[in-house]
């Protein structure tokens, strides 16, 4: 059962504000409900691009491994070790946000100064095999950062759908009844009060009629 | 909503909708930017109204340069607003010079309905266009 909302004067003035009141929040609740469906919307997006990325990432995964275990059968343990230990990648990461319908998901733009990465090591320990291992796994780097921003945008966008689920319900549920009883309450105290002048002016009426009969 | 169920007053009902009312579209741009501007800056950028800024990805921005020509570069600004109204079911993107227009037939990769001023998106092309311009759209709330 909706509960009353406590009002301080019952006049007609705060009767007019009530009304108004009730039809901001039945705006605000059409809005609400909106936003939600978009969430709701982006939300599963994220969640078949996630899809998509991280099967992208086991298979390059899946490549890189198949390279390193092959460069490691040909150059051995320790070539291949050295070789990861000295190689570095020239990755410039910018962080940012973005703003989907309220919610502030971050964003990874990947800028590569070097494309084919620098290699550092040394020229003469290294092969074809080598260079294509590292490759792989360079690559699988930029799968990932892809990955980490879906991943941090299903979870912030799953949040905000929670919030905006319990703002919707509390103006379903309690606001908008709350109004209505209010509202209701107020009429019939306003009839209720209409009715007894009513009654009270016919008995005034009466007792005028009754004295004028008495003067004659 | 820090309402006790007992005793709920005017002035929380009060309160809490005017909030309820600035918080729904507190993320649109506080001024938005031209794509000739945009795609000049190093990190492209805008300021929200809430405080926050808004990153644009760079590959979206050339995709959309790639659709239109020079001119018409000078006069897009960047996010489109995509007004969401909880009267009708069609979302609206205004577009006076009908570049938006030109963007989003490419995106969806059929005519969009253009009445000299607006551009109608419907709720079901909503996915494929933010698919393909995710920061360089953005929904506007309208009651």
């Amino acid at each position: 059962m909706a509960t009353k909302v406590q009002v301080t004067r019952p006049t007609k003035m705060e009767l007019a504000r009530l009304k108004r009141r009730l039809k901001l929040a039945i705006r605000i609740q059409k809005i609400v409900k909106d936003r939600l469906s978009l969430l709701i919307m982006e939300f599963l997006q994220t969640v078949r691009e996630c899809a998509v990325v991280r099967e992208k990432l086991l298979t390059e995964f899946y490549e890189a491994y198949k390279a390193f275990s092959i460069a490691s059968g040909y150059h051995g343990e320790v070539i291949l070790e050295k070789a990861i230990a000295f190689t570095n990648m020239n990755l410039q990461i910018t962080a940012g946000t973005r703003n989907v319908a309220g919610v502030k998901l971050p964003i990874f733009e990947i800028e590569k100064t070097d494309p084919h990465g620098s290699k550092n090591r040394n020229l003469s320990d290294g092969s074809s095999i080598l260079d294509y291992s590292i490759e792989r796994s360079q690559k699988c780097l930029e799968t990932i950062i892809q990955l980490t921003e879906l991943q941090t945008s299903l979870e912030l966008l799953g949040a905000e759908i929670n919030k905006v689920k319990r703002t919707n319900n509390a103006l379903e549920y309690i606001v908008i009844p709350s109004l209505d009883e209010t509202i209701r309450y107020l009429n019939m105290k306003f009839e209720e009060r209409d009715r007894e002048e009513t009654a009270r002016l016919k008995y005034v009426k009466r007792l005028l009629e009754q004295k004028e009969a008495y003067a004659y | 909503m820090p309402i006790d169920d007992k005793k709920i007053t005017d002035t929380h009902i009060s309160v809490y909708l005017e909030n309820e009312f600035k918080a729904i579209n507190a993320h649109i741009p506080r001024n938005r930017k031209t794509l000739t501007q945009l795609l000049q800056e190093t990190r492209p950028q805008i300021d929200l109204s809430d405080g926050s800024t808004h990153f644009f990805r760079k590959k979206e921005l050339e995709y959309i340069a790639e659709i239109i020509n020079e001119e018409e570069r000078n006069f897009l600004m960047l996010p489109m607003l995509m007004e969401v109204s909880s009267e009708m079911s069609d979302i609206k993107v205004r577009s006076s010079r009908g570049i938006e227009a030109k963007i989003l037939s490419k995106v969806l990769d059929m005519d969009v309905a253009y009445d000299q001023k607006n551009v109608t998106v419907y709720r079901r092309q909503l996915g494929q266009i933010r698919k393909i311009l995710a920061t360089s759209t953005q929904y506007v709330f309208t009651p």
